[in-house]
């Protein structure tokens, strides 16, 4: 109980709230009615993904995302599948990023729990699990294609190509700012940080951007990012760009680079609990800071080509339940979710072959940016990221605002060597993670 | 070329300063109890999360905030002591194996009762002191130095100055030629567990605006303030202060000159030459180590 407690990841406000209420709950509880369902099974999919720790950032934000898309789904009357009626339901396992937790909890969401898809983070913790999805045929699903390889047959990554999409941020730069030349880039040595570094310096090669010093690669146990900032900006770069830092790095990184007093331009592939940075700095240093990941109340989300059900509404409900805590992924397995429902009812079955099998079959499918292509085979070995248009964003007067949406299979046709070129230079190409 | 070198010493300073004060601590609880406090990390923590609990939420002043997490921090010592370490006083390894499990409860509580994600703390000063356009020193940076060294000496002072201060160093040499010059072991026991937990909760404390808070925060610290100790010496008071010093510098210009993994290396590397050279620490004495 207390472990399932823990997993949750109570917030403070939610701790104290929960405490004073619960007598009263106690005393009321058994007369209120209880809620109808007219789904008459249940379907359950399984989230893995770290919910303590350093990385829950991408993890925990999506499980209460997705708590809001089983709610509205359910409160619809379910899934029609098959002829039959699901509810959806989730079971999260706290991987801590950890490979070792990862594998123990695929195995138990799969035997104990009888999940038919499991949603992870991937990166390190895919290694974890990479055999029991060999072993299981369990589908799952990540948000790193870099987990991607000819052997991964049963994993997908419908929701974001990271680290490719980042190429977008640099291509708009470049466009908007050409007198920027020269940048530095530094990431935590890992499998989050390292892909993308590659990724990165294909695409300021190909839009002309020299790189002033080798990518800096920090310990992920750094905590004082001082002397990190001191290197990055001794030789007065244009641009510094912070890669895929965890949020607990990129917001020491930011309040450094203000107080070492930086005035050039900041690109990051995110910038979760923006408005913290603003706070620790200011709004004037933090105008024009481009990253990758839009606040769902933009208004350009609103348009015909969007395929993410009422953006809008989705980021209002989420605020409400989880103020202050929107961040990259908040929205991205809600988004897995509604491939896997369209999936599961075209092929009129839950089980995870079935679904895989209509999820990929015509080769394209509804992105949440727009319809894009199941793509990868020539970088990842196998065409199981779904790929297409990504935001470009970039905070205006305290404010993340979309600016543009870029093609990223456009970016590839273009410069796809450069960026196996520097996939290959740091060991992150299918044929060479071990 | 100047610039740089001479911001990197800023930096270094700084990561001495609270390096030393929680380095400092755990030596005191080691040599006074022979005590491994493993929870020494979450004590750091603790005083963290003491100023998100009273300056981010309830916007109290933040002077008044890190004075009640030495207060706050020293009095989870003093109950480590009296529920923990007391008891298993005659067990070699339960006082180290119990600060361990006391970790774990104070990583989970935080956990259930903050969430599990970075806490934000909000600037106390966003003052900066520009000796040039390249070398900066942040107040709140200056604050941490200055109350370490303040500290320290107010700590130094008190170990060579008054009668508290000479039991303690008479605990740390020969607990039981202490007892019976009528010392009270508990009474040193419990002085030494406040200050040395204080001394973590106020580096947590003053740290806190400049860092990221989590629940998971301790485990660097603890892991670079028994680098420290062992190769000041365990059981070294000066020899914590020095090392961290040394620890401090040759991390900090490693990471700016090469980077932050090789910085790491360099510093276990630099704590198993001290082993082989000297494996009683820089400051150390074989009785003790």
């Amino acid at each position: 109980m207390i472990a399932k407690f823990f997993q949750k990841g109570v917030s403070r406000r939610k701790f104290l709230g929960t405490t004073a209420s619960a007598a009263g709950l106690g005393l009321v509880g058994s007369t209120l009615p209880k809620r109808a369902f007219a789904a008459d099974k249940t379907v359950k999919v399984g989230f893995l993904a770290p919910l303590t720790g350093p990385v829950a950032a991408w993890g925990k934000p999506g499980l209460d995302g997705c708590e809001i898309w089983a709610e509205w789904v359910n409160d619809a009357g379910g899934l029609e599948i098959g002829g039959e009626t699901y509810a959806v339901e989730f079971v999260g396992y706290d991987n801590e990023y950890d490979p070792a937790k990862a594998r123990a909890g695929a195995t138990k969401l799969i035997r104990e729990d009888g999940v038919k898809f499991i949603m992870m983070l991937g990166g390190d913790t895919w290694a974890g699990v990479e055999r029991v999805a060999d072993q299981t045929g369990m589908l799952f699903s990540t948000l790193l294609p870099s987990d991607l390889g000819p052997e991964t047959t049963t994993l997908i990554a419908p929701a974001e190509v990271h680290p490719v999409y980042n190429v977008t941020g640099v291509e708009w730069m470049a466009e908007q700012h050409p007198d920027l030349k020269t940048a530095v880039i530094c990431a935590q040595d890992d499998a989050l940080g390292l892909p993308s570094v590659a990724t990165y310096l294909a695409a300021f090669e190909a839009a002309g951007i020299e790189m002033q010093q080798e990518p800096l690669l920090f310990d992920p146990a750094t905590t004082d990012f001082a002397p990190v900032v001191t290197k990055l900006i001794s030789d007065n770069p244009d641009i510094v760009c912070l890669d895929t830092c965890y949020a607990d790095y990129v917001h020491p990184i930011v309040e450094q680079l203000f107080q070492q007093g930086y005035e050039g331009q900041i690109i990051s592939c995110t910038a979760d609990f923006y408005d913290q940075m603003v706070e620790k700095t200011s709004k004037e240093f933090m105008e024009g800071f481009i990253f990758q990941f839009p606040d769902f109340d933009d208004p350009e989300l609103n348009k015909d080509f969007i395929n993410f059900k009422d953006p809008n509404k989705f980021f209002e409900v989420y605020n409400e339940r989880h103020p202050g805590e929107w961040g990259a992924v908040s929205w991205e397995y809600a988004s897995i979710m509604d491939l896997w429902a369209a999936a599961a009812q075209k092929a009129g079955s839950v089980e995870p072959d079935a679904v895989l099998e209509a999820m990929t079959a015509d080769g394209s499918g509804k992105h949440a940016f727009g319809d894009a292509d199941w793509w990868g085979e020539d970088l990842f070995g196998i065409d199981h990221a779904l790929v297409g248009n990504w935001p470009v964003v970039r905070i205006e007067d305290g404010k993340a605002r979309i600016m543009a949406y870029k093609s990223i299979p456009e970016w590839y046709d273009k410069h796809g060597e450069l960026l196996k070129k520097h996939m290959a230079d740091f060991g992150q190409m299918w044929n060479q993670r071990g | 070329m100047i610039e740089l070198l001479a911001q990197t010493g800023l930096n270094a300073l700084y990561a001495a300063a609270y390096m030393s004060l929680v380095a400092v601590g755990l030596v005191l609880i080691f040599g006074v109890m022979g005590v491994i406090n493993f929870a020494h990390g979450e004590l750091f923590m603790m005083g963290a999360y003491t100023v998100v609990a009273l300056y981010t939420d309830f916007q109290m002043p933040y002077v008044l905030v890190v004075g009640l997490a030495v207060m706050f921090v020293g009095a989870l010592g003093i109950f480590m002591e009296w529920s923990m370490f007391r008891p298993l006083r005659d067990n070699p390894l339960g006082g180290l194996v119990a600060s361990i499990g006391f970790l774990m409860i104070l990583q989970a509580a935080v956990s259930m009762g903050f969430g599990v994600r970075m806490e934000h703390v909000p600037p106390v000063t966003q003052e900066v002191i520009e000796f040039s356009d390249r070398v900066r020193l942040p107040v709140q940076r200056l604050v941490v130095i200055l109350a370490a060294v303040v500290l320290l000496a107010a700590l130094w002072a008190f170990l060579k100055k008054t009668r508290f201060g000479w039991a303690l160093r008479a605990s740390a040499q020969d607990r039981e030629a202490a007892a019976l010059q009528g010392i009270s072991i508990r009474q040193t026991a419990q002085i030494a567990m406040f200050i040395g937990a204080g001394l973590a909760g106020v580096a947590g404390a003053l740290t806190a605006p400049l860092i990221s808070v989590n629940p998971h925060m301790g485990h660097s610290v603890i892991i670079a303030a028994f680098i420290v100790i062992i190769v000041g010496g365990i059981g070294s008071l000066e020899g914590a202060v020095i090392a961290a010093v040394i620890y401090a510098f040759v991390h900090t210009f490693v990471t700016t000159f090469y980077d932050g993994v090789v910085a790491d290396i360099v510093g276990l590397s630099l704590m198993l030459l001290v082993l082989v050279v000297k494996p009683t620490g820089l400051f150390g004495t074989a009785d003790r180590a």
